[in-house]
């Protein structure tokens, strides 16, 4: 496990994102709300390059047996990472995706010190 | 180069013809080979010159819009980024939807010319499919031995959603004569465009895409099998090879087995046919793209193997939102030797289209 510096605090501004090379690896480090989180780039669907892509909403449901109705909501707005090659989306902040149940961006810890952001791989 | 386009090993040694590779070309572009007035339509209508189907392929922002609107692109996007040593290009996918048909017979040879005069010309391992207006068969078989000795030129393509009658029509045979005649193969292709328009009413009623296109390519492609073997189409162009682009291979074990089922009851209205359903669209090729995605990978080698190594040629279906990566081909294949695998990556497109690689 090595720590590497990826740039300092004030080159990541809240809701943008570095890609950077690791140890032969497209990681990228996202600022969302002040939190950072680190993933690979690369889609777990065909390995696009999942961390270039919109940052978006995405669209729930819910279905109410009394009045046979469905709801729509647009939700989750800032939140949900979409591969620019097909549109699987995931959660930003934890890496799931959200079509699929055991699927998830491999992820890396991020942290603070002295104003420099640090990926540990 | 990316991350992306450093594959793995067998990818980058592998040779690959990708069968299925969209232009997207501007009216304005495609304006520059047509005659008056059609020249004056393209360039000036403020309205799309061609059939849309109005859907919102990029999901409101969620998916990148890509295009290839230049040779270089499809050289750097394409070929450089995903490995692919020969693209098979196509130009446009909607003049059989078009309801001027003296329109659409004039953008046939505009699009061809375009093909070969800004794509082929550029890089010798560009192929070109060429585009078939099929509301005048005859005037298709002109354009056929007009491009006959295109060198590039290796097949037509002829678009399956939208053609009146089913494309077994004897109304045809002009038009596959033609083609046998040039040694130009056949690749038929589906839509997600005019499916809401050209098939049962009921289609019209569908609210999102994804049912749409879920069902288009597929549905588009069985008629279209289903027409050229019950009027007997291979058994009338022996020299024809026949390619089917963009609908999976999840439908064709049920068309091969439900037709022969049929065949041995009504051998009577398909009275051309010598020998089982089953073995005519064992001579046929169909394209990888879009790869299924099951959710037990056995199940998609169980399919590939039952398709065939000798049937299955990789598409891209470069640029299009739902296009595959040749990965997600490759990763079923590991189950079949080398020679195997080498027929599904290049030697069966080559040998459906005759190319000289």
């Amino acid at each position: 496990m090595t720590d590497h510096i990826v740039a300092s605090v004030d080159e990541l501004e809240e809701g943008g994102r570095i890609i950077t090379q690791l140890n032969g690896r497209e990681i990228c480090v996202f600022n969302i709300d002040g939190e950072y989180y680190a993933y690979n780039n690369w889609c777990a669907h065909q390995a696009g390059p999942v961390c270039e892509g919109n940052i978006t909403g995405t669209t729930e449901a819910s279905f109410d047996p009394e009045s046979l109705e469905v709801s729509l909501e647009y939700c989750h707005e800032g939140e949900i990472l979409n591969c620019p090659w097909h549109g699987w989306e995931y959660e930003v902040k934890s890496g799931k995706c959200l079509s699929r149940q055991k699927v998830q961006l491999p992820s890396y810890p991020v942290r603070i010190e002295e104003e420099e952001i640090i990926v540990t791989l | 180069m990316s991350q992306q386009a450093q594959r793995k090993e067998s990818i980058q040694d592998t040779t690959i013809v990708d069968t299925d590779v969209h232009l997207s070309v501007p009216a304005k572009e495609v304006a520059k080979y047509t005659d008056e007035p059609y020249r004056s339509h393209m360039a000036n209508t403020g309205y799309a010159p061609l059939p849309s189907s109005g859907w919102d392929r990029n999901l409101a922002g969620k998916i990148e819009h890509y295009t290839v609107q230049s040779p270089e692109d499809v050289q750097q996007r394409l070929c450089e980024e995903f490995q692919i040593d020969y693209p098979i290009l196509n130009a446009t996918s909607k003049l059989p939807r078009l309801p001027q048909s003296d329109l659409a017979v004039n953008l046939m040879s505009a699009y061809n010319d375009l093909l070969i005069d800004q794509y082929l010309d550029e890089y010798n391992h560009f192929y070109g499919l060429a585009s078939l207006a099929t509301q005048k068969p005859d005037k298709a078989a002109e354009e056929l031995d007009r491009l006959g000795d295109e060198d590039q030129i290796v097949g037509a393509y002829i678009a399956t959603t939208g053609p009146n009658p089913p494309l077994g029509d004897p109304e045809y045979d002009i038009l596959y004569q033609a083609a046998q005649d040039n040694d130009i193969h056949i690749a038929y292709h589906g839509s997600g465009g005019a499916f809401m328009f050209e098939f049962p009413r009921q289609n019209q009623s569908f609210e999102k895409f994804i049912e749409v296109h879920t069902m288009a390519h597929t549905w588009s492609q069985m008629m279209t099998l289903s027409s050229l073997l019950v009027h007997g189409v291979p058994e009338k162009f022996p020299d024809l090879n026949f390619t089917f682009l963009e609908a999976g291979i999840g439908w064709i074990p049920m068309m091969m087995f439900r037709l022969n089922k049929e065949y041995s009851i009504r051998r009577s209205e398909a009275p051309l046919l010598k020998k089982s359903p089953e073995e005519y669209i064992r001579e046929f090729y169909f394209a990888s793209q879009p790869i299924g995605e099951a959710n037990d990978p056995t199940h998609m080698k169980q399919l590939i193997d039952m398709v065939g190594v000798d049937a299955l040629t990789f598409a891209s279906d470069y640029p299009h939102w739902d296009f595959d990566h040749p990965d997600a081909l490759e990763q079923y294949l590991s189950t079949f030797d080398e020679e195997g695998r080498q027929k599904v990556m290049y030697k069966n497109a080559s040998d459906a289209f005759a190319l000289e690689l």
